[in-house]
């Protein structure tokens, strides 16, 4: 058996990896997939918390995020072509100002 | 070496490379396309660990459903073309990212977690399977806040719809008057 650390290891190599890609794209769309990598850095952490303490909590919790993450993806993507609509760009650098 | 450990170091060689890839690859459909390999690749980490269930749900939930929006998306805004590293920021990402993986190390190696606060003790665990465990917690203890995320579903549709819907109303008008 793998020991869980290092699976919480590799959530927590996931969950940095997806913190730099929010801040280093400059592609909207791109940093929301990045924060789909971090919801998922936080699932394998969970699982593995499940399998040391014998338990199934953590399981519905990433029930719960996944849930949260299918209402993110659908919202935020609502969010950028709306945004798209009205600016014709998905840089974020060239998003600043709120009203066009 | 045992199978689980050799699936563990492909697995998650797998998952890594991936995650690089969605970071960093240039063209955001190869970054999509690496989201897909990386959540394979983590649900087969589920697998691994005994979590058959939420393993099922990762591939049919994340690498199906949520995946098919972001391609629509994609498909809809056409391909960005500017720069897709922002080269100030890549500077700025790496101090952060190290100082979050430190917390992450800190609270991984003195979390206060390492106490045994489970409910299912080891023999009803292998009595009873992992999809009836999760199961029999989602509609007892935790029945409310799965009603709630039901709730929060619905929510989050209307809103889509709304966001989706409101300039093709306006266009509409415009077109008539």
């Amino acid at each position: 058996m793998v020991p869980y650390e290092y699976y919480v290891a590799l959530s927590g190599l996931l969950m940095v990896l997806g913190f730099i890609g929010v801040i280093v794209r400059k592609n909207i769309i791109a940093m929301l997939i990045s924060t789909e990598l971090m919801l998922n850095a936080v699932n394998v952490a969970f699982v593995a918390f499940d399998m040391k303490l014998h338990d199934v909590v953590g399981q519905v919790f990433v029930f719960f995020i996944l849930t949260i993450a299918a209402a993110e993806a659908a919202i935020g993507l609502g969010l950028i072509m709306a945004i798209y609509r009205m600016k014709k760009d998905v840089d974020v650098e060239k998003l600043t100002e709120l009203k066009g | 070496m045992e199978l689980s450990v050799v699936a563990f170091w492909v697995l998650s060689t797998i998952a890594v490379l991936s995650a690089i890839g969605v970071v960093f690859f240039r063209n955001i459909v190869y970054s999509v396309l690496s989201l897909i390999s990386a959540l394979i690749a983590i649900s087969g980490l589920f697998f691994n660990l005994g979590a058959e269930l939420i393993g099922a749900l990762q591939i049919l939930i994340y690498a199906v459903a949520i995946v098919v929006f972001y391609v629509l998306v994609i498909s809809t805004v056409p391909q960005y073309k500017g720069e897709a590293v922002d080269p100030k920021y890549a500077l700025l990402s790496a101090p952060f990212g190290f100082i979050l993986f430190l917390e992450l190390a800190y609270v991984s190696v003195y979390g206060l977690w390492a106490s045994n606060t489970g409910i299912f003790s080891p023999d009803i665990f292998n009595q009873i399977s992992n999809a009836k465990a999760v199961a029999t917690l989602l509609f007892t203890k935790y029945l409310f806040p799965f009603e709630v995320a039901s709730l929060i579903l619905l929510v989050a549709m209307i809103g889509a719809i709304l966001l989706g819907r409101k300039d093709i109303v306006e266009e509409e008008k415009e077109g008539g008057a």
